[in-house]
Parts: C-alpha cells; structure tokens; sequence
C-alpha cells in the first residue's frame, strides 16, 4: 500500500514538472494544444469520478461544458448588472453553476439505471445545443457570443497560449488533486462500493442517494470549468462550440483512458484532440502501408480514421490506457502481497 | 518553487522571442521569394462536408496557376484544415495557420460563425481575412471596425431584397409563405425580403422556421399551405430544400417558389418532383457546372480540365459540383488580388488590392459580372441575374442586377 | 406575421405525417430493441448501418435492378453484415465494460459514415422508392400513397417478427437467449449464434427504414442521424427490452413531437428534441422501465 502511494506522489510530482517545463520546448502554437488537451482532461477527470467511480454512464457532458462555457460568456461579456467580470474570475462560477446544474440532473438519475441513465444524459446532450437559439436574448442564439480576446495576465510576460497553457494545467494539477484525495478517502471507498454493488453499498449504511448525486454534481463542476477555458481560448461560443458529438468524445477519452484510473485520462485527453485536429498526420502514417493511399482532405477520411483507430483501440485495449497503466505497473505495487 | 521555475522559463522564453525578432525586423510572414502562403478553414467531415469543396476547388485552381509561374514568380501554397463546421475548431485551425504554419493571409474560410469567431483575433493581429465563404452582410458592412475583413459573395439580404422587388412588380395579389431555416442565414434572407417588398410586406401570410436539426420539412410545408398563400420561399439549405419541393409535390400545391441561391444547384433542382420544380425563380451569379448551358462554354471547360488535372481524387460527380466552380471563381479573384499587390506583397498592400478590385472576365461566373469593391464598398459580387427553372434548366433572364446594399 | 389557423384538414394531414414518422422511428427502435435484448448493447451505429445499406441499395439500383429485384439482395448483405458485425467486435469485447461496448459501436457508426462520404459522396440523391409519389383523398384529405405505404410495411414488418418470435423454433431459441442464456444452453440452444442472429434481423430492419424513408427525405450519408436520435427516444419510452414498446414508443413519439411541433409554437421545429426529452423524462420518474419495459428487481 505504501508503495503506491509513493508511486502516485511521485508521478504527480513528475507530472508537475513536465507541465512547468514543456513550453521551453514546444512553439507557441504547440502550448495552445497542450492547454486544449488539458482542458479536455480536466472534463474527463470529473467524468471519471462519475463513471469510473460511482459507475453512472453519462453521454451529456458536454452540455455541462456548454454551461460552464456560456457562463464565462455572459458574465464576461454582459457582466453582472452591467459590469463585465474578468475571465479568470467567472471560471470557478462556471464551474459552481455547472455543478449545480449537475446536481439538478443527479436527482432524477438516482432512478434510473444502466443505459437508460445513458441515453437519457445522451438526451441532455442532444437538447441542450437547441436551448441557446430558442432562447437567443443574452444567450447569443446561432451566432453566438464573441468573448474579450486577448487572455492578457496581470502584467505577466506570456503569450496569450502559453498564458492559456499555465492557467489550463495550473488548474487541472490542483483539480486532479483534488479529485485524488477525494478518491482515496471515503467519498472514493463510498463511490466505488456504489459501482461495485448498489444493494451491498446500501445495506453498509451508505447514503446513495447523496453520493450518487454529488458525484453527478463533481463531475459537472469539472466539466464547467473545462468549459470556461475553453470558451476562454476560443473566444467565441454558439451552440456549435460544444456540440452532440463533444459528449461522445469525453465519452471516448474516459474509455481509452481506462475507468478506474486518473493518470490514463491524460491519454485519453490526447486522443480526442489528436484525431480531431491531427487527422492528416494519422492518414500520412497510415499512408506508409503498402496499397494505401489516402488523402486527408477528402470529405469522410477523418471520421473513418477515427472510427477505425476507436474499434481497434477498444478491441486492443479493452480497459484502455489505465488498465495498461495497472497492469505494467502491477509487479510492482503486487510484490510485497504474495497471498493474493 | 514551481513559481520560480515558471518565472526563469518565460524570462527566458522572452528573451528568446526577442532575439529572433531582432533577427528579421520587417519580413512579412508567409511571404518568401518563391512562395506566398495562403490559409483557409472549411469543413470536410459532418453535415457541411460538401461546402468544403470549395477548398478544393481553389485548391486545383492555384496548382493550375503555379504551373503556369505562379504570381510574379512566386508559387501560392494553400493550407486547408477541416474544422467541421465547428467555430472551436476554426478558431483553432486559424490561430495554427497564422501561428504556427505562418500563413500570409487567410482566405476563403467557410462559415459564417466560424469567420465570426475568428474575424477580431484577426484583426487585432492585421491578418487579413479575404474574401470569406459566408453571405451574411456583415462581413462586407462593418469595415470600419474590422478592416483587414472582406466577403465575396452577394449578401443574402439582398438577395431577399431582389425577390421582393421582383413581386411587387410581376405579381398581382400576392399572398406570401415562407419556409425559412431558423439561423441567421436563413433569417437574413427574410429581413431583405421584407425590405424588397416594402409597402406590400403585410402579402406575407405565413412564416414556419425549421431548425437543421430536422429530419423532414413536410409537417411545415403542410403548414404552409395550409395557409391558402400563392407564392412559397424557399430560404433553405441542401436536403431541406429537396424535402421542400418534395412535400409541394405531394400536397398538390402549386404556387410560384422562389428559391434562394445557395440551394438552387442543377444538381439538385433536378432530382425534385419536375411537376413543383417547373417555373421556380431564383438567383444566379456564377456559372453552374450541371446545367447544359454551359457545357461547351470556355469557362466551364477551362473549370473541368484544372479539376481533372490538378485535383486530388476528383470524381465525374465532383465535375458538375457548383461548390468547386465557386471556389475557383473565388480563387482566380485571389490570384488577380495577389498581383496588384505588387512584386512584394504586404498585408497591408494585398489589402489595399483587394479593396481596389475592378476585376472583368472571370471565367466562373456570369459573363458581364464585374467584381468591384472599394475601400467603402466591400462587397465583390454584387451582380446577379433572375433565373427560371423550365424542363430540367435553369433559364436567365433579364439583366444583370444590382445585389449591392443600398 | 400570421400562422396558419387551425383546420381539420391541416390536422389530419399533420397526423398522417406524424404517424409515417412515427413508423420509421418504430422500426429503428426495434432493432434498437432486439439488439438490445440480445446482447445488452445500445448500438448506436444503428442509423448508420442502416443508411450503409440503403446507400447499396441505391447503387445496385442504379445498375439497372428495379426496387423489388434489389430487394431481396440488400437484406441478405445486411443480414450477413449484421452478423458479422456481431461476430468480429462485439463478440470479443463482451465481457468488457458496457463503456467499452458503447465505443466500438460509436467507432464503427463514425466508420460507416466516413466509408459512405468516401464511397458515394456526400451529395444528396434521389432514391426510388417502392410507392408511388400519387396523392389520394381519403375523406376529404389528401394523403400521400408513399406515407401509408411506409405506415402498412412498417407494420407487416413488426407482425411478421412478432410471428416470428412467438411461433417458430428459432424465434423461441432467440428470446430463450436473450432471458436465460445459462438455462439455454443446457438445452441445447447455441446462444452465441443467437446473438449474432439478433445483430442480423436488427440489421434487416434498419436496412428496411432507411429504403422507406430514403425516398422522403433524400439519400445522403447523414440521413439517419436525427432520426436515430428519434429512435433512442422511442425505444427508452417503449421500454429498452421490449419490441412492443419500440413500435408503441416510435408511433406514439412520431404524433406527438409532430403536432406539439406544429400546435404548440414556444416549441415549434427548435425545441422538439428537448421536448421528447422532456416527456420521456418525466415518464421515466414515474414508470423506470418505460410504457412496457420491464425494471429488475433487485432482491437483496
């Protein structure tokens, strides 16, 4: 046990330092991704606590990204009673009216189960892109809002990305944090002893109804807050910003990175923004094959690069990067419990 | 000690970024001695995936131009990225373009949320944002405020404008339906033709909005007929306009329609009910490459060589495509801005051509059609010409009009 | 700005529509359904498969093959597709994590999509479909002879499988799987190969919607995605394991969303799909397994 938890500091603290130091060696364009990955991280984190942990499916998360996203836009452009907020300070209201927002679909989850939790969240995912245009006034409707631009920091030295990168992962390291000392105490033990057997869970005293719900509500406060940065970074939001397929992708992420496992969600993060916005490189790569010849920028290439890569990472990888994690790492936290 | 570590780091960042600025003071980026460097976002994946062929359209067109030398001998080399329709991912695609890849100019970005999204960082940075894919107004009305901003194509509202005209004037006891899609796009087309229509606007009986996340406009057009209107818009967009004509057909209603540009591809028009279709106005600026009254036309033909030999995977399909031909026209006005820039372009200088144009005979779009602009004036394509559909054609006729906002 | 007023014309013909629609999301849903109850997979590549094989359809159609000879061969290959499917990337994973499951089948819908766009493009085209495009009166209304033909296959279709499943062996096997696939092994019904079988029918059913609705709404690769959506909705309120369910759900869904859709104008065409959200929702809270679904319980 304790050689695990030397592991985890350890790693986090490895962690830590890559982030402190990865824009020394990147271009300035390469820190805007790193900050985008981290963004999808941070959301995917809070995702793990729910699905990964107190085994609730959800396939509407990026509706809560959209809140968290629209709150940073309304209060930094409106403002409150007509003072504009600062962006970095609308961040953790997005992320409280997000995890609000979470709760409020928490409630009626506790009675639902399975994939019928799933597709009614994927529901969520698929209405709540509709709300802004019927509701254009301060929303923004289609075209949406257009934010401040520039993320200038007090005074600080930075580029607007590398600004976004230090925000994004300063965030995201002490989120993670969070998320794992939560985790290692008895909100995590509750949670897990949820997945694992509701019935069981129950009949030990514990409360399901509160943990499910503020696992829901955890979980959606992450995602605000991934949100807000990434209505930051893009300076713009309309319904189009985070559409039905963003809930599919956090789902993607969650199962390539392995349920159960915080350090693989950093794959999965990767991942969605690599097949986005990378596709040309896959189809090079994939170009190499004897035979194969395909041109990125034909209509249809992307989406079959990555669906295929999905299929055979899933099929490769069934419990994703963090079941690779556990198992490459278990001779060692292992050696010492011989009685197993 | 993470603070410290960061602060050394971006003193030293900073220190670095200002040595490689001393070292080349006024070079201008994208620009090298054999090389101009254009960029763009369009979709290429999810619903929109077909508008993204205006890129490639272009695409052919500047290969076909650097085998031939190139613009003062330089080659144009043009970066697409796929944002599928999302103004994230566009804002991404651009800042990268612009960042990273050091693109000379923008061009041709498709959307008009994504080139929202993208259109202050751009301004603020002095990149300029040519000749943008999208019809909203906007881009060509509020120079003032964004300068390093042009569009291309003629405003939707004016284009609703025209066909309001055109009704007060041909059409005795108009009683109006509209079916519209709910965006800006298609609401722009409905404000113009409330201008257009002026006095008359009160013949508009009837207005049903759907929203693209429909599967089927049938439960609105059966609205709209409902109704008892005589004349039908059609503002939509792709499939929804087919589904339209379907749904007039079916229901026995035979009304006048107008249907707006960007939905009147021959390609389309002639896979409707022939029965609704017949006698269907519309706009046209550019030369369709499906409709038999071009096919042996110069332009055309010059159209379809450059696809079939500087395109990538072009299918006989492709060759009939409008979306290619408006991204060629587009690009041939680009190659022409790019050469009043002068032997050594700036973004200042290509700016300055590109609100200077007084560009005759481009091959893709209607004979007659000047694309003029000035530094107030912003709007390239102003001039367009009313077009009938009649036995599987569409049929000009009358001059060329005016599509300039008044 | 006036709407149209309320006429019983109007009404029926809105009704009419609701129902055809009503009937494309019933045979979706029940694919969704059977798939579902064989192998406890929500496939949401469903509306994909489906367009795929309407997609082959179209082209062998336009080799010369007339509807009815094109027919038979599109639900062999979606038949075997089906099974295949089933066979080469569900069947390894099924012991995974539901998560798991769900990927695969989103990856293999994004695969679809993407070979379709690759294949065949993506403009929209026309697709012949077996109806006629004539209006007839029916009372005093004119109603499309395509829309009640939509309506009466889709019905002939879910009788024949409820035929099927209640009074041939194989159907019996089936359902045996999906119940208690332990017991049904030991009297000798090869459960696997049952649901592969489900994959297959589901398959034929999905191919069956899509050269239904293909003539209505144009063939193009994104035709079945907003009305998947639709489906998901129908078979959740039908209830997920039960068939009866997916077609009540489908039909019931289809009138209702179209007339609030067109009655109720706050919703109008933006606001319906949270509007189906919304009624599915709150019919959950009260009955978990929707209309005719049936809610484990959890004996302790």
């Amino acid at each position: 046990m304790k050689l695990k938890l030397v592991l985890e500091i350890l790693g986090f603290v490895a962690l830590a330092v890559l982030v402190a130091v990865m824009p020394s060696f990147v271009s300035d364009f390469h820190s805007r991704e790193f900050a985008i990955v981290g963004m999808y991280f941070i959301a995917l984190l809070g995702l793990g606590v729910l699905t990964g942990y107190s085994g609730q499916i959800s396939l509407g998360h990026g509706a809560f990204m959209a809140i968290g996203g629209y709150t940073t836009a309304i209060l930094s452009v409106d403002g409150i009673s007509g003072h504009p907020v600062r962006d970095i300070w609308t961040i953790p209201i997005a992320g409280v009216v997000a995890g609000l927002a979470g709760l409020l679909v928490g409630l009626p989850a506790l009675r639902l189960s399975g994939l019928y939790l799933a597709l009614i969240t994927f529901g969520i995912a698929v209405s709540f892109p509709q709300l802004p245009k019927k509701f254009g006034g301060f929303l923004g409707g289609t075209s949406g809002q257009i934010l401040n631009l520039v993320k200038a920091p007090f005074g600080l030295d930075l580029t607007p990305n590398d600004w976004m990168y230090y925000l994004t992962w300063g965030i995201a390291l002490v989120l993670l944090a969070v998320a794992w000392w939560l985790l290692r105490g008895p909100t995590g033990r509750a949670l897990q002893a949820i997945r694992d057997s509701e019935v069981a869970a129950a009949s030990s005293g514990i409360n399901l109804a509160f943990y499910k719900t503020l696992a829901f509500g955890i979980s959606a406060f992450y995602a605000g807050v991934a949100g807000a940065l990434y209505a930051m970074a893009s300076a713009y939001v309309n319904p189009d910003t985070f559409p039905i397929i963003l809930s599919i992708y956090l789902v993607v992420g969650l199962a390539v990175g392995g349920l159960g496992s915080l350090a693989g969600l950093i794959a999965g993060a990767a991942l969605i923004y690599f097949l986005q916005n990378h596709a040309d490189t896959v189809a090079r790569w994939v170009n190499h094959l004897p035979a194969v010849d395909l041109n990125p920028k034909q209509p249809g290439i992307s989406s079959a690069i990555f669906g295929a890569v999905l299929i055979l990472v899933m099929l490769l990888l069934p419990t994703g990067a963090g079941g690779l994690l556990r198992k490459v790492f278990r001779p060692l936290t292992t050696r010492l419990y011989t009685r197993s | 000690m993470v603070g410290v570590r960061v602060l050394l780091v971006c003193l030293l960042a900073a220190a670095v970024a200002a040595a490689a600025a001393g070292a080349r003071p006024n070079a201008t980026p994208g620009v090298t001695a054999n090389e101009i460097h254009l960029g763009s976002s369009v979709p290429l994946s999810g619903e929109a995936a077909i508008a993204g062929n205006v890129a490639r359209g272009a695409e052919a067109y500047f290969k076909y131009v650097n085998a031939r030398g190139g613009v003062n001998g330089r080659r144009i080399k043009f970066t697409y990225l796929d944002d599928g329709y999302d103004p994230g991912r566009a804002v991404n695609n651009t800042i990268r373009l612009v960042q990273q890849e050091q693109v000379f100019a923008m061009f041709s970005s498709l959307g008009t949320n994504n080139n929202l999204a993208v259109r202050k960082l751009l301004n603020d940075n002095k990149v300029p944002q040519l000749f943008v894919s999208s019809g909203a107004t906007t881009f060509g009305r509020d120079y003032k405020k964004y300068p390093w901003t042009i569009g291309y194509i003629p405003p939707y509202s004016e284009e609703g404008a025209i066909f309001g005209r055109y009704i007060v004037k041909n059409i005795k006891k108009p009683k109006i339906a509209i079916l519209y899609q709910d965006d800006d796009y298609g609401r722009d087309l409905v404000s113009g033709l409330r201008r257009g229509l002026g006095a008359k606007a009160k013949s508009i009986v009837a207005r049903v909005g759907y929203d693209p996340t429909s599967s089927d406009v049938q439960p609105q057009v059966t609205q709209l007929k409902a109704s008892k209107a005589n004349v039908l818009m059609v503002f939509a967009f792709g499939k929804f306009s087919l589904q339209a004509f379907n749904a007039v057909s079916r229901l026995n209603w035979k009304p006048q329609i107008f249907v707006n540009d960007v939905s009147s591809a021959s390609a389309l028009m002639s896979i409707v009910p022939q029965k609704a279709a017949n006698g269907a106005i519309s706009i046209v600026f550019g030369k369709d490459p499906a409709s038999s009254l071009w096919k042996s036309d110069k332009g055309i033909r010059l159209f379809q060589s450059i696809l079939k030999q500087h395109g990538q995977d072009i299918t006989s399909r492709d060759l009939k495509d409008g979306y290619f031909t408006a991204g060629m026209a587009t690009a041939y006005t680009m190659v022409n801005t790019l050469k009043k820039a002068g032997r050594n372009p700036t973004r200042q200088s290509v700016m300055n051509a590109a609100t200077h144009l007084n560009e005759k005979g481009n091959p893709f779009v209607l004979p007659g059609i000047v694309i003029h602009t000035t530094p107030k004036s912003r709007f390239p394509l102003t001039q367009v010409r009313l077009q009938r559909w009649q036995d599987n054609n569409w049929r000009p006729f009358g001059k060329l009009i005016s599509a300039r906002p008044r | 700005m006036a709407v149209a007023a309320f006429t019983w014309t109007e009404f029926a013909q809105q009704l009419a529509a609701g129902i055809r629609e009503g009937a494309i999301y019933a045979g979706l849903a029940l694919a969704l359904v059977i798939i579902y109850r064989s192998t406890r997979v929500i496939n949401f590549a469903q509306g994909e498969l489906a367009t795929f094989t309407t997609f082959i359809a179209w082209s062998l159609m336009n080799h010369g093959l007339s509807f009815w000879s094109a027919f038979p061969i599109v639900l062999a290959i979606a038949f075997t597709g089906g099974v295949a499917i089933e066979r080469i990337l569900i069947r390894p994973v099924e012991n995974a994590s539901v998560l798991t499951i769900v990927i695969i089948t989103l990856g293999l819908a994004l695969l679809l999509n993407g070979l379709m766009s690759i294949i065949w493009g993506g403009q929209n085209r026309q697709f012949h479909g077996p109806f006629s495009t004539r209006t007839i009166d029916v009372g005093g209304v004119p109603i499309s002879v395509q829309d009640i033909g939509i309506v009466v296959t889709s019905l002939a279709l879910v009788a024949l499988l409820a035929l099927f499943f209640r009074y041939t062996k194989l159907g019996l096997a089936m359902r045996a799987a999906a119940v208690n696939p332990a017991s049904s092994r030991l009297v000798g019904v090869r459960v696997s190969w049952m649901l592969a079988l489900g994959w297959g029918i589901a398959a034929v059913l999905g191919a069956v919607a899509g050269m239904m609705i293909a003539p209505v709404v144009f063939l193009d690769p994104n035709m079945m995605q907003t009305i998947l959506l639709y489906a998901f909705a129908a078979a959740v309120l039908g209830g997920l394991d039960s068939p009866l369910g997916a077609v009540v759900g489908g039909i019931l869904l289809g009138v209702t969303i179209t007339l609030l859709g067109r009655y109720v104008e706050f919703i109008g065409s933006t606001l319906k799909l949270p509007a189906a959200l919304l009624l599915i929702l709150v019919l959950l809270l009260v009955r978990p397994g929707g209309l005719f679904g049936k809610v484990a319980v959890r004996r302790v």
